[in-house]
């Protein structure tokens, strides 16, 4: 029968190439008995449109020939799971490492508008990268574990080795049975952040409380402070008395029990001010020579040093910060999310 | 189909697909080949389709559990398959299996109309 010599040609094209005639000549077999009986039943050969009914019914030749194909994952089952823990540490990593890279480069020279799309735009083929480059080993693992039978140590063992005790802590207030703040806890923190502030405001007049015997020695060194200091000072004293303020509120109202996330944040955005107000001082300069006149041919190449180690500092302290910053508004932002998907649920 | 149609066939194909195997076995304790195999299942009220049921011959072959041989049968070659000794033992081993998850799942349902009585 032509047609059915056609249909196997066209499902020899889909199999396997090392098992091709085999495959076919088993087909072949089972189908031209099938044939035969039909053709018994009717007492006649089929007509063209009946063998054409006949193997339609079968399936095209490309879902026939798909079965033999050998079974291959590009990750499998048994590896997924480690896949899918790997893609999510390596994509935050990759994510955090950018963040705080590109933002230190951008905030170390004059940062114009378009380094700073350039460096956003960069974000998803970076990601990408990253992505592809866990998927390609991990579909090489696949591979070599399929094909070579490689055992991989953990991948075979019976169960991962882990131990209760080193299950993550709960975040403290996020759960209903979880143990809230107590009231001397409240208090305790209260008294504290009262006492630094005062520490704080000392600083100025007392400096040896912040450098001990360090403070008469940086005295006697050509060296002062820049102006810029100043409102960074202000800023942290400000953020301080915010904090206290929220602190005395928060037991006054009788709120302390319960999670603060958002106050958490504005705390912490505000932290950001003296932060940036150091690094766009003028010239970078935080720090200054007393006497420039007499000092600046001497010592003006150990003062840029001062001032570039100290803008290094200052822009991966804020690169940290704005990080963490946008990382507690993610986490608030999913939170409100999950419990409004819970409430519709 | 509807997505409850859809969901339904899914989890009946997934059900059925260890069953075939089962199936399969059990006929192979007696040689056949790949067309009369198909008939006797259907006979006994199980339709495989052909684009199954032949690669799940290769497959239990490949694993084992089956050995073939080309022969003429009237006129025509054919590929008979049998049980081999590795496939007669992991079948016993399978058949007891679905006796007790059959047996299991009895039991949770007597339990379940017992309870609503």
């Amino acid at each position: 029968m032509e047609l059915l010599d056609r249909y196997l040609e066209a499902v020899r094209k889909h199999l396997p190439w090392q098992r091709q005639d085999d495959i076919v000549a088993e087909l072949r077999a089972n189908l031209e008995a099938q044939l035969e009986e039909k053709e018994a039943a009717l007492g006649r050969p089929l007509t063209q449109a009946e063998a054409e009914a006949w193997l339609k019914q079968l399936g095209s030749p490309m879902l026939m020939a798909a079965p033999y194909q050998p079974q291959q994952y590009l990750i499998g089952p048994a590896i997924f799971p480690i896949y899918r823990n790997v893609m999510k540490i390596a994509i935050t990593w990759c994510a955090i490492i950018y963040t705080i890279a590109t933002a230190t480069t951008l905030l170390i020279k004059t940062p114009h508008l378009a380094d700073f799309f350039h460096a956003l735009l960069n974000v998803p083929m970076i990601l990408i990268t990253t992505a592809a480059w866990v998927t390609l080993v991990f579909a090489a693992l696949e591979y070599a574990m399929t094909h070579h039978r490689v055992k991989v140590p953990g991948l075979n063992a019976p169960a991962p080795a882990w131990s209760p005790a080193t299950l993550p802590q709960l975040d403290p207030g996020a759960f209903p049975g979880s143990k809230p703040p107590s009231y001397a806890k409240a208090v305790a923190e209260l008294a504290f952040g009262y006492f630094f502030l005062i520490w704080l405001l000392l600083i100025p007049k007392h400096p040896y409380l912040l450098l001990g015997p360090g403070a008469y020695y940086l005295a006697s060194l050509p060296y002062r402070l820049a102006p810029v200091w100043v409102p960074a000072y202000w800023c942290v004293v400000a953020l301080n008395v915010l904090q206290v303020g929220w602190y005395a509120y928060s037991l006054i109202r009788g709120r302390w029990q319960k999670p603060q996330r958002a106050a958490h944040l504005v705390l912490k955005a505000v932290g950001l001010v003296p932060i940036i107000l150091l690094l766009t001082a003028k010239d970078h300069a935080t720090v200054l020579l007393k006497n420039p006149a007499l000092d600046q041919a001497r010592l003006g190449a150990t003062l840029n040093g001062i001032n570039q180690s100290i803008n290094w500092s200052v822009a991966l302290i804020c690169a940290i910060a704005g990080f963490q910053l946008v990382l507690g508004i993610a986490k608030l932002i999913l939170n409100a999310y999950r419990k409004r998907a819970a409430a519709v649920v | 189909m509807t997505l409850t149609e859809n969901l339904f066939e899914n989890l009946r194909l997934e059900l059925r697909r260890g069953c075939l195997t089962l199936a399969v076995l059990a006929q192979l304790r007696q040689e056949r080949y790949g067309y009369t195999l198909r008939k006797a299942l259907a006979d006994d009220g199980l339709v495989i389709d052909e684009s199954t049921l032949y690669p799940l011959l290769r497959r239990l072959e490949a694993q084992g559990l089956l050995a073939s041989e080309w022969r003429e049968e009237e006129k025509r070659n054919k590929r008979f398959y049998r049980l081999t000794p590795d496939g007669e033992q992991i079948f016993a081993q399978l058949l007891q299996e679905w006796h007790a998850i059959n047996a299991s799942i009895q039991a949770t349902l007597n339990t379940s109309s017992n309870s609503t009585l």
